[in-house]
């Protein structure tokens, strides 16, 4: 499991456009969305958050992408198949990587954001939780998606996921309510982190079944 | 000792048997070479014996679940945006990569090992591949066309190479058009015999 976490995120960090591409389309949505519509600064404040759901969305979607293409098509899938007999470890390795990569820094700069447009200093930490919970859940359903189509074109397979997220959506902006009201955040905080070990641990066993079935 | 024993083996494809009911088995030290035209299987039956692709019928057993295996495929495994060094690297420790570099040298790629994998030409990105396999200290070594890709002089040292490793008692599986200099037993596809 050290080899895989190793080996993943060196790949990972090797690839500029893999992990600093999300994080780009983060900070332009998040800059250019609230400069493209006219409210004020009043009205900023309320509906920031909900920028902030639409950017992690479009990122989570983007940076899953390509997540078993590029083994799938070097054959360095069928190598790994060899050594460990099948994908389990490394689908969770893969995905530990990405949320550490690219999911904190997203998270980081969604807080950031955050409270440079009016949200209290007091709630960074909240968003920031929030954030990467928000984070590990959506990388564990695009994966699934990506590796369900991954000789088709992965995207079509992360689109084909994407009603899957809604319920995260959902939780999402209850937990966004709940911060700005001040009232039931750690209990659907506790909830996201119970699904997120729920999906984190069942997810890789199916995305391991349905990239055998790719290199069968 | 057999490394690994093929029983009956039967492929088929929309009910076109690729192959039926083959038998075989390799030896500690012993090469076998799986020969047969285009689509004749031989891909397909080493993928099975590797355990990727599931038999219609029959059974591959093991000597042991632990039997270290390397492959080299039709892809080659290689990060084109790393570097020969970075690509051994993800593969192998601190004591395994000095035996790799030791095969880098023999394989003439030392000049090479620190430009990026893209930049390699595919007889190299191919030696860089057959390193990997060679360098992993095998109990046996499956091959799919090792030779294509390179020229006289690197087929010539891989031949040896292939060589010493059935003399240290690596068991050798490989498929190709050519007609290798490695003493082995042969399976031809099309003649259906050993």
């Amino acid at each position: 499991m050290f080899r895989l976490l190793k080996t993943e995120s060196f790949k990972l960090s090797n690839k500029l456009k893999s992990w600093l591409g999300p994080l780009l389309i983060m900070v332009l949505v998040l800059i250019a969305f609230p400069l493209s519509i006219d409210i004020s600064q009043y009205d900023l404040e309320k509906f920031y958050f909900s920028i902030i759901v639409v950017s992690l969305l479009m990122t989570s979607f983007v940076a899953t992408e390509g997540m078993f293409e590029e083994d799938f098509e070097d054959g360095s899938l069928e190598q790994e198949f060899l050594i460990e007999k099948d994908f389990y470890k490394l689908v969770l390795s893969k995905i530990i990587v990405y949320v550490c990569l690219i999911g904190i820094p997203i998270a980081f700069i969604g807080a950031l954001f955050s409270f440079a447009n009016g949200v209290a200093i007091g709630s960074f930490a909240k968003v920031f939780l929030l954030l990467i919970l928000s984070n590990l859940l959506l990388f564990n359903l695009f994966a699934f998606g990506n590796a369900l189509s991954i000789n088709k074109g992965a995207m079509l397979g992360v689109l084909s996921s994407l009603p899957l997220a809604l319920p995260v959506i959902i939780l999402l902006g209850r937990a966004i309510r709940s911060i700005q009201f001040g009232d039931g955040f750690s209990s659907i905080i506790a909830l996201m982190f119970g699904l997120g070990l729920i999906l984190s641990a069942m997810m890789p066993l199916i995305i391991s079944a349905a990239l055998k079935t790719h290199i069968d | 000792m057999t490394l690994v024993s093929a029983q009956n083996i039967t492929y088929s494809i929309n009910e076109n048997k690729l192959f039926h009911n083959l038998s075989f088995g390799v030896n500690s030290g012993e090469g076998l070479h799986i020969k047969g035209g285009n689509g004749s299987g031989k891909s397909t039956l080493l993928r099975i014996i590797l355990g990727i692709t599931t038999p219609t019928k029959g059974l591959i057993k093991r000597c042991s679940e632990d039997l270290k295996i390397s492959y080299l495929g039709h892809k080659n495994a290689i990060k084109n945006y790393l570097t020969p060094i970075e690509n051994l690297e993800l593969l192998f420790n601190d004591v395994e990569i000095k035996i790799a570099y030791e095969w880098l040298y023999k394989f003439n790629l030392s000049h090479v090992q620190d430009e990026l994998a893209a930049s390699l030409s595919f007889g190299q990105q191919k030696k860089l591949a057959l390193i990997r396999v060679l360098a992993q200290s095998p109990e046996l070594i499956v091959l799919d066309e090792p030779f294509v890709g390179l020229d006289q002089t690197a087929a010539d040292q891989l031949n040896h190479f292939l060589e010493e490793q059935l003399s240290e008692g690596v068991g050798l599986i490989f498929t190709s058009h050519i007609n290798p200099k490695i003493s082995c037993k042969v399976l031809d596809l099309e003649a259906k015999n050993v």
